[in-house]
């Protein structure tokens, strides 16, 4: 893509800020009816999806240079794709997509990404994982007790933030897979970032050849099917990496893979787990993880300045993200009682973490994330539920600077909470 | 470019983080919609793209406001306040000017249910206020421009039809107290809040200053800033424990539906059957929406999609739909419910109508409902070419409305034959009437193509065509293009008003700070 190929959709733009809020059907109070993290903290138009596509639209037509001001603009913003699910209830616009094109274009020009995101670039580039640690440490929280079937064809792919930080979540994920003798293997120190951290801010040549590197690992193996339990991992695996090269293997989520489990009766939820709890959708897990369904096609003036697409085009609005899964996994579990907050599903808010925003402008992030766990106690619930180890340091964050009792568990841990023998 | 001394002393009122003179974020403020008309009217190229205002704050209080505009009347910098900003009357004119963002001022201050108010600041939107307000039992008047748009806007600067009109009016009739920042820094409080500080009237005790503030239809951001007013509100025809619940997924969303609630499409062979069954209804004061508009917009408004719509219209709609309007019975009890429904159903049959719902022509779903009351439903007019705007605007009466859309039809068709608009057969329209049907409100929305140079110009060269035939018809004042040009324009036919207009700028903007594009100059241009 180029912004070339969005001049359209810029010069379009209504500029009627409906971008900033969660669909206007569904506000249910003033309190919790943003959508985008971004304009709600930074507060000028410039912050929102709409904002940003002017502002792609201004340097396009050569209206604006790279400044400092315009580089942080366009990389305080967290790529959640809210703005795009509420501009599609009216508009046939693609602001995030825009947004991460003016970030190619950064990249390209040699103005971007920020110092923060330029460092763990080259970390990723060192050592295969955007924290810098040692390739051996990837396995490090891998114990005895777990089942690894190295001639396996599924391959959990543990991602390098389960792997190296949020290590409780590749052990739990492992538990549930070997308590429903679900057989995997890992790929250890050979695995590598999937590149999600490096597409998102714009460096996509790097991000490709991270994708053709993976792409050609798995085919060596043999692999059929990858799970994944971070949800950043699993839109790259699954949504994006088709967009650039060509790959035939089966991506599931965890949660997916635990909702098919459960209904086999393979696994069991039998220890009551009395807590009330609430769901956080994880950007990347939900209205991201759509797919680009591939198109080819052209656009047909039917009645007088009105086009439609021939054949019709598939309208990629966040309808066909993952949602039941995990709900559905935690309607299973003895005890829990499920509360949704007012910001759900292809509507959720962002945990503050996405697309550099944690590295870079740690400030922006934990306001997000804070904003989140706000939502999240209104409902009263005692717990914090998601899936993905960058939603769960991101909120966790939020609730230790505010020294809240409530408690985050990935939905693995949950589970695995509730399995016989399982904690 | 401010000088820095300048920019330093906004600076200090709202502090760094809340003022900015990067490029890259005024051009988010210089792109509106409806631009790209107003260049091609001034001979230019259409561009989205206007003039860039030399900075923007983004102030948190009234005194802030105050201190702002202070600074404007000594430095002699013109200033365009603007809540969400949808449409070439938010931005600036002039490139010494500055954008007063009031983003920042989006409190609901007090919610009087017993005298059925609310007080509110700037970029409160309507679907958030509304939302807060159904907790009460209550609802507001939220004009058309959409959920995300502000209402103290529209109440205080803006004309303000909403689908809700039949029972809320228009925005300027349910204004109520207003705090004010006029043009030369002072702030007046406007109604029953100067004399007693209870927001409760617009008119007194005090000083009622309505019309001033109004003047013709809303002074588009030129008359200095609205910092805070109360609005009038109306009984929500819903359970006592009534709860907005959404359910499904995008496209399509699903809504509980209240009790005694029920749509009709009233559809009429001609307008002379139309026009006496329309004026009934609302003689009646028995619904909460009334409004017509094409076979194509009726798909619109019933469906999801484009595609959907697109479907609909050629599925039946199109061969059904003649003169027809949209009724929304609402009630509080079963009796009044099947009392307005029956009301509803002998006008139909004395005027020899028929019933599209009922036929099974078009069927709205649940979450339509919720899209009427949300005031949503203008927006699917945005699906077809992601553009729209409305010709004409003749607040007057019933009977002139359907004289506007008989006049228009053969206008908008030879626009439609060119390919430069979108094709209705000129039939599209929109229509609302309040306060019993003693006024109405029509406008003739039209779809066409922002990224294509010849919809723009054809577009622009109809909407003069249409200015015209209101001049020489006598159908009234356009609802939307204003400022000097159409104001003078306009001035010799009705009462030379816009002299009355200037002496109320020259006597509250007495420097000319107020950015005068979309509202009026205090000296006319020779």
């Amino acid at each position: 893509m180029t912004l070339d190929q969005f001049e359209e959709m810029m010069d379009s733009c209504v500029r009627c800020s409906k971008c900033k809020y969660i669909p206007q059907i569904a506000i249910k109070s003033q309190r919790f009816s943003h959508i985008c993290p971004s304009v709600q903290y930074y507060n000028f138009h410039a912050y929102s999806g709409g904002g940003r596509m002017i502002m792609a639209n201004a340097y396009h037509k050569g209206r604006l240079e790279w400044t400092p001001e315009m580089l942080d603009v366009l990389y305080q913003c967290t790529n959640c794709g809210g703005c795009e699910v509420s501009c599609k209830w009216v508009y046939d616009f693609e602001p995030n997509e825009v947004i991460h094109e003016l970030r190619v274009q950064a990249v390209k020009s040699g103005a971007g990404p920020m110092p923060a995101h330029k460092k763990y670039i080259d970390l990723v580039r060192q050592k295969n994982n955007p924290y810098g640690e040692e390739i051996e440490k990837r396995s490090d929280w891998l114990s005895d007790d777990i089942e690894v079937d190295d001639g396996s064809s599924t391959l959990y792919f543990v991602g390098c933030t389960a792997a190296l930080r949020r290590e409780e979540i590749a052990v739990s994920t492992a538990r549930v897979l070997n308590a429903a003798n679900e057989p995997f293997r890992i790929l250890g120190s050979d695995e590598i970032c999937c590149g999600s951290p490096v597409y998102r801010v714009g460096d996509r040549d790097t991000a490709i050849d991270i994708m053709k590197r993976n792409v050609e690992s798995f085919r060596e193996r043999g692999i059929k099917r990858i799970i994944t339990s971070c949800s950043g991992c699993f839109n790259m695996l699954k949504t994006e990496y088709p967009r650039y090269v060509e790959h035939d293997f089966e991506v599931v989520h965890t949660s997916q893979l635990m909702e098919e489990l459960l209904r086999e009766g393979r696994l069991q939820p039998k220890k009551e787990i009395p807590m009330k709890i609430t769901y956080h959708d994880p950007c990347h897990l939900g209205r991201m993880s759509e797919p680009y369904e591939p198109y080819e096609g052209e656009k047909v003036e039917l009645l007088s300045q009105v086009y439609i697409w021939d054949p019709p085009k598939p309208f990629r609005q966040g309808t066909h993200g993952v949602y039941d899964a995990p709900r559905n996994v935690l309607k299973q579990i003895p005890g829990v009682e499920l509360v949704e907050m007012e910001r759900i599903r292809e509507y959720s808010y962002c945990c503050g973490a996405g697309a550099g925003c944690k590295s870079a402008y740690p400030d922006f992030a934990l306001f997000a994330s804070n904003e989140r766990v706000d939502e999240a106690k209104s409902t009263g619930a005692e717990a914090l539920v998601s899936a993905c180890p960058f939603c769960k340091t991101s909120l966790q964050d939020a609730l230790k600077e505010r020294d809240d009792p409530m408690e985050f568990f990935d939905l693995t841990q949950l589970v695995l909470k509730s399995l016989e023998g399982g904690e | 470019m401010l000088k820095e001394n300048v920019y330093k002393r906004l600076s200090d009122v709202v502090g760094e983080r809340f003022i900015t003179k990067a490029p890259a974020i005024l051009d988010t403020y210089a792109f509106q919609w409806c631009f790209e008309i107003e260049s091609v009217q001034r001979g230019e190229e259409p561009s989205r793209f206007g003039i860039r205002p030399a900075a923007v704050v983004l102030p948190e209080t009234t005194e802030e406001v105050q201190s702002i505009v202070k600074i404007c009347n000594e430095h002699d910098i013109k200033f365009k306040p603007l809540s969400t900003g949808m449409g070439p009357w938010a931005a600036v004119s002039h490139p010494r000017s500055i954008q007063i963002d009031l983003r920042r001022m989006n409190r609901i201050l007090e919610v009087d249910s017993k005298n059925m108010y609310a007080v509110i600041e700037p970029y409160v939107t309507n679907a958030e206020l509304q939302a807060e307000l159904f907790k009460f039992g209550l609802m507001h008047h939220a004009q058309g421009a959409g959920p995300q748009t502000s209402p103290l806007a529209s109440h205080t600067a803006f004309v303000g039809p909403g689908f809700t009109s039949p029972y809320t009016g228009f925005s300027g009739r349910n204004l109520l107290g207003v705090e004010w920042v006029m043009p030369n820094g002072q702030i007046l409080r406007v109604g029953s809040y100067e004399q007693s500080g209870k927001w409760f009237s617009g008119d007194g005790p005090g000083f009622s200053m309505r019309g001033v503030i109004r003047g013709w239809m809303g002074s588009y951001g030129g008359l200095g800033v609205f910092t805070k007013a109360a609005i009038k509100l109306y009984s929500w025809p819903a359970p006592k424990d009534f709860k907005w619940e959404i359910s499904g997924t995008v496209p399509h969303y699903d809504w509980k539906v209240p009790p005694y609630w029920k749509m009709f499409v009233l559809n009429f062979p001609e307008w002379e059957q139309f026009e006496p069954a329309f004026y009934e209804v609302n003689d009646h004061d028995a619904v909460m929406m009334a409004s017509c508009s094409s076979a194509e917009g009726l798909a619109g408004l019933f469906t999801d999609t484009k595609m959907e719509a697109i479907e609909a219209i050629f599925g039946g709609v199109l061969l059904h739909a003649k003169r027809y309007f949209i009724v929304l019975v609402t009630a509080h009890t079963e009796r009044e419910f099947n009392y307005r429904c029956k009301l509803i159903t002998a006008i139909m049959e004395k005027h020899g109508g028929n019933d599209l719902i009922a036929d099974g022509i078009i069927a709205p779903r649940d979450a339509h409902y919720a899209e009427s009351v949300r005031n949503m439903l203008g927006g699917h007019a945005f699906r077809f070419s992601n553009c729209f705007q409305s010709t004409h605007g003749g607040m007057d009466s019933i009977a002139l409305a359907v004289n506007i859309a008989k006049v228009n039809q053969p206008i908008k068709w030879k626009y439609i034959e060119k390919g430069v608009i979108g094709d209705d057969r000129g039939e599209g329209v929109w229509t609302t009437a309040y306060e019993c049907g003693h006024t109405a409100h029509l406008e003739v929305p039209t779809v066409y193509n922002a990224a294509s140079v010849e919809s723009c110009k054809g577009y622009a060269e109809y909407q003069d065509e249409c200015n015209e035939v209101d001049l020489k018809q006598a159908l009234g004042m356009p609802f939307f293009i204003v400022g000097d040009k159409v104001h003078d324009y306009y001035g010799p036919r009705t009462m030379d008003y816009p002299k009355w207009l200037r002496r109320i700028k020259a006597t509250f903007d007495p420097r000319g700070v107020g950015d005068s594009s979309h509202y009026i100059s205090a000296e006319k241009e020779e």
